[in-house]
């Protein structure tokens, strides 16, 4: 009873992870510049990546027919989802900042960049 | 119906939405416009790799899979890094 219980859940979060990556696919498609398409890379790698890995990780614990190497996969896939959280944020920080800084990126509709004067007038890095 | 049976159905009605957004991604990496477009449609293509791995790893029964996982994730994130070194101040650095 409890590994239909997990095995349910798991299945229902690795469902709502796929969703996730799709909108973040279509998103990460149709924004117009790179720095909105930010929000779809965290859409896709938190909403996409990190519910579905504690799905798998709930789905291999109920998953009897696995054998005992079911809690080595739900072990790995918690740590690899603990990982995620730290990776993915420091990441595309890095990539978000490093885009500004060199101008690789520009802010295509700009209404107004602060970030842009705060450079030229010395007062950010 | 036997748990190993429903969770086999559920993975193969998943795994084409996994298989989907990552040619998306891939949509995106090929066209997009700027350097740093491009190596977030990559970082995203290796984080839906590495998840769509941890789901074949039930699918196929073999736990080894899972460990790439790991590996994959701290791939994705070194290109971040690198890149973002070689954007700001042209070296790669070390």
């Amino acid at each position: 009873m409890i590994s239909w219980i997990l095995v349910i859940i798991g299945e229902i979060l690795i469902a709502v992870g796929a969703i996730c990556d799709l909108i973040a696919a279509i998103g990460m498609n149709r924004f117009p510049n790179f720095f909105v398409r930010l929000h779809a890379l965290t859409v896709g790698t938190i909403g996409g990546a990190f519910v579905p890995l504690i799905g798998v990780a709930l789905l291999s614990l109920g998953a009897e027919f696995l054998g005992v190497y079911r809690f080595f996969m739900a072990g790995a896939s918690i740590v690899s989802a603990v990982l995620l959280l730290f990776l993915a944020p420091v990441g595309s920080h890095a990539i978000a900042r490093a885009a500004h800084r060199s101008k690789a990126a520009t802010v295509h509709p700009k209404v107004v960049d602060h970030l842009e004067e705060d450079r030229e007038r010395g007062v950010v890095v | 119906m036997e748990i190993e049976e429903h969770v086999m159905l559920f993975i193969t009605f998943i795994a084409p939405v996994f298989i989907a957004s990552i040619i998306l991604y891939l949509i995106r990496a090929l066209r997009g416009p700027t350097i740093p477009d491009m190596v977030i449609a990559v970082d995203a293509i290796s984080f839906d790799i590495a998840v769509f791995l941890a789901v074949l790893a039930v699918y196929f029964k073999s736990p080894i899979l899972i460990s790439c996982v790991i590996v994959l994730m701290l791939w994705a994130y070194a290109l971040d890094i690198y890149v973002a070194k070689y954007l700001e101040s042209k070296d790669m650095g070390g």
